[in-house]
């Protein structure tokens, strides 16, 4: 097999993947795939309708900086909550298979990415509703994703890595989303904290894409060059460290798995 | 460099005498296992603050050495735990062996086992659409075979069902066809895939099994059975608690493993 038939393979095995996941989560439910745009779409209109009422003096269209974060806070989780557990949901294939087990993480980072697309088209209803008007700076969002998407990916596959030898890493990662979540000024104004803590939110990469991502949809401007730098940073980064650890630890995974 | 490290690698990786087709040297699994092993994080942090850390290495196979020879049907006998499993991970390159070589073209191997990689909440169009990828068939390869796995399986009718309504037999039918359906490897290992469904389709699946053993391929069998063994091997291997026992004529191999399972 030649390297580019080799590529295809493993783009069809992903995406076979990814339709399982999708297929499943819905697998019981009556009005299925159209659920993944419902549930975004409903539990935004209640987070808005709740904490519209809560900042509405500090910032402006509060629903939206609020949604803004959400989604991608959902992203973020939902990808690497379920590649974590990956290899030992999956380990009968394991030793069965011939391709890469890296597929196996990236088909639930994939997953993730495929279920923030839906998230994206409510998001775009709660624009029109909120009258948020278009701007060019939104297309900027790909590039935001797109690190975004790379940082979920490493830090999956050091945490796929550890989970199959430290069950309870599961629930530690529980707290540690907590904690980070509110760290990544979500809901709050970040304005309204000074000292140490709001040296740790800017540090925070989540919180760099959340605010890139804000600024780009809400007030047209784009990232800074320092801010970009960051963004392309963390997210080449992670990805490149995790793959490092991941395949370092492979032969380790399989005798343990 | 680069150009060192390739024949370096292919060098390691495939046997030198053109005739042979699957090498195995000297090889050694070892696992190691802390004893009562730490499964948390707590305990490991505990422990290694404590410096309580006793290992015990388990040795799955024990200097395993043989070869064999291109187009010979090789079946491997053993008790449950034995290592049989442990050794076809290791030939077919999901295991790397702790010492030892094994020296065979992996891309050649292809491992055939039954019962996994089935999603009871998919469809059975899906599942073999999704089973198919996970074994490496391209969607093109699936399309142009579909129709034949399906009749073979004989679930004509079933296959926008949800595999959840099977009965196991069909899942096991279903699985056996979707295996079987390629073009016969050069090297096919089987993992105990000769016991699937009901009494007819079992006479089916065991022809078609003899037709692969047949098409003139490197075989090996792995099975409890020894009379599947006695009549479709070449050549026997019996593997007990990681060490090899006896290897040679299958009847007297077989003979010698149930001579100890009685006794």
């Amino acid at each position: 097999m030649t390297r580019a038939q080799q590529r295809k393979q493993h783009a069809f095995v992903i995406r076979q993947l990814t339709a399982r996941e999708l297929k499943r989560k819905y697998a019981r439910s009556y009005l299925g795939i159209v659920w993944s745009v419902l549930n975004p779409l409903l539990s935004m209109a209640v987070l808005s309708l709740i904490f519209s009422q809560l900042f509405r003096r500090s910032i402006d269209n509060y629903p939206i900086y609020y949604l803004t974060g959400y989604i991608l806070w959902q992203a973020f989780t939902g990808a690497t909550t379920s590649a974590m557990t990956t290899l030992v949901d999956n380990k009968a294939l394991l030793l069965k298979v011939k391709f890469p087990m890296e597929l196996f993480v990236l088909t639930r980072a994939y997953t993730a990415l495929i279920n923030l697309g839906y998230s994206l088209a409510a998001y775009v209803v709660m624009l029109a509703v909120f009258q948020v008007t278009p701007k060019w700076t939104m297309a900027f969002s790909v590039v935001i994703i797109a690190c975004l998407f790379l940082f979920a990916l490493g830090l999956s596959y050091i945490l796929a890595t550890a989970y199959v030898f430290f069950g309870d890493v599961r629930h530690l990662y529980t707290v540690v989303l907590t904690l980070w979540m509110y760290c990544s000024a979500i809901f709050y104004p970040v304005e309204q904290l000074q000292g140490p803590i709001r040296a740790v939110i800017d540090a925070n990469p989540l919180y760099v894409y959340i605010h890139c991502l804000r600024k780009a949809v809400m007030s047209g401007a784009l990232p800074t060059g320092f801010e970009l730098a960051q963004m392309l940073l963390w997210g080449v980064g992670t990805a490149a460290v995790g793959y490092w650890v991941f395949r370092r630890s492979k032969n380790r995974i399989m005798q343990r798995v | 460099m680069g150009i060192w490290e390739g024949h370096r690698r292919a060098s390691r990786r495939m046997p030198r005498d053109p005739a042979v087709d699957i090498e195995v040297r000297n090889v050694t699994m070892e696992f190691r296992r802390a004893k009562d092993e730490a499964t948390s994080l707590k305990e490991l942090a505990v422990r290694t603050l404590r410096r309580q850390h006793s290992y015990e290495t388990f040795r799955a196979l024990d200097r395993v050495s043989f070869s064999i020879r291109k187009g010979e049907v090789v079946g491997i006998v053993g008790t449950n735990g034995s290592g049989k499993s442990t050794l076809l991970k290791i030939i077919s390159g999901a295991l790397v062996p702790t010492c030892g070589q094994v020296l065979v073209d992996k891309s050649k191997v292809q491992l055939l086992t039954l019962g996994t990689g089935f999603d009871l909440e998919l469809t059975g169009r899906e599942n073999v659409y999704l089973n198919g990828a996970i074994i490496g068939y391209t969607k093109r390869y699936i399309d142009e075979k579909y129709d034949q796995i399906v009749a073979f399986a004989e679930l004509e009718g079933f296959m926008e069902e949800k595999v959840r309504n099977y009965s196991s037999g069909m899942v096991s039918r279903l699985g056996f066809a979707i295996a079987t359906v390629r073009d016969t490897p050069e090297i096919l290992i089987l993992d105990e895939v000769l016991s699937v469904g009901d009494l007819f389709f079992r006479k089916k699946s065991e022809a078609r099994i003899r037709e692969m053993i047949h098409g003139g391929s490197t075989v090996l069998i792995v099975s409890h059975s020894t009379s599947v063994i006695r009549g479709n091997c070449s050549k026997a291997i019996w593997i007990e608690k990681g060490k090899l026992r006896a290897m040679g004529d299958p009847k007297s191999v077989c003979d010698a493993y149930e001579g100890m399972k009685g006794g």
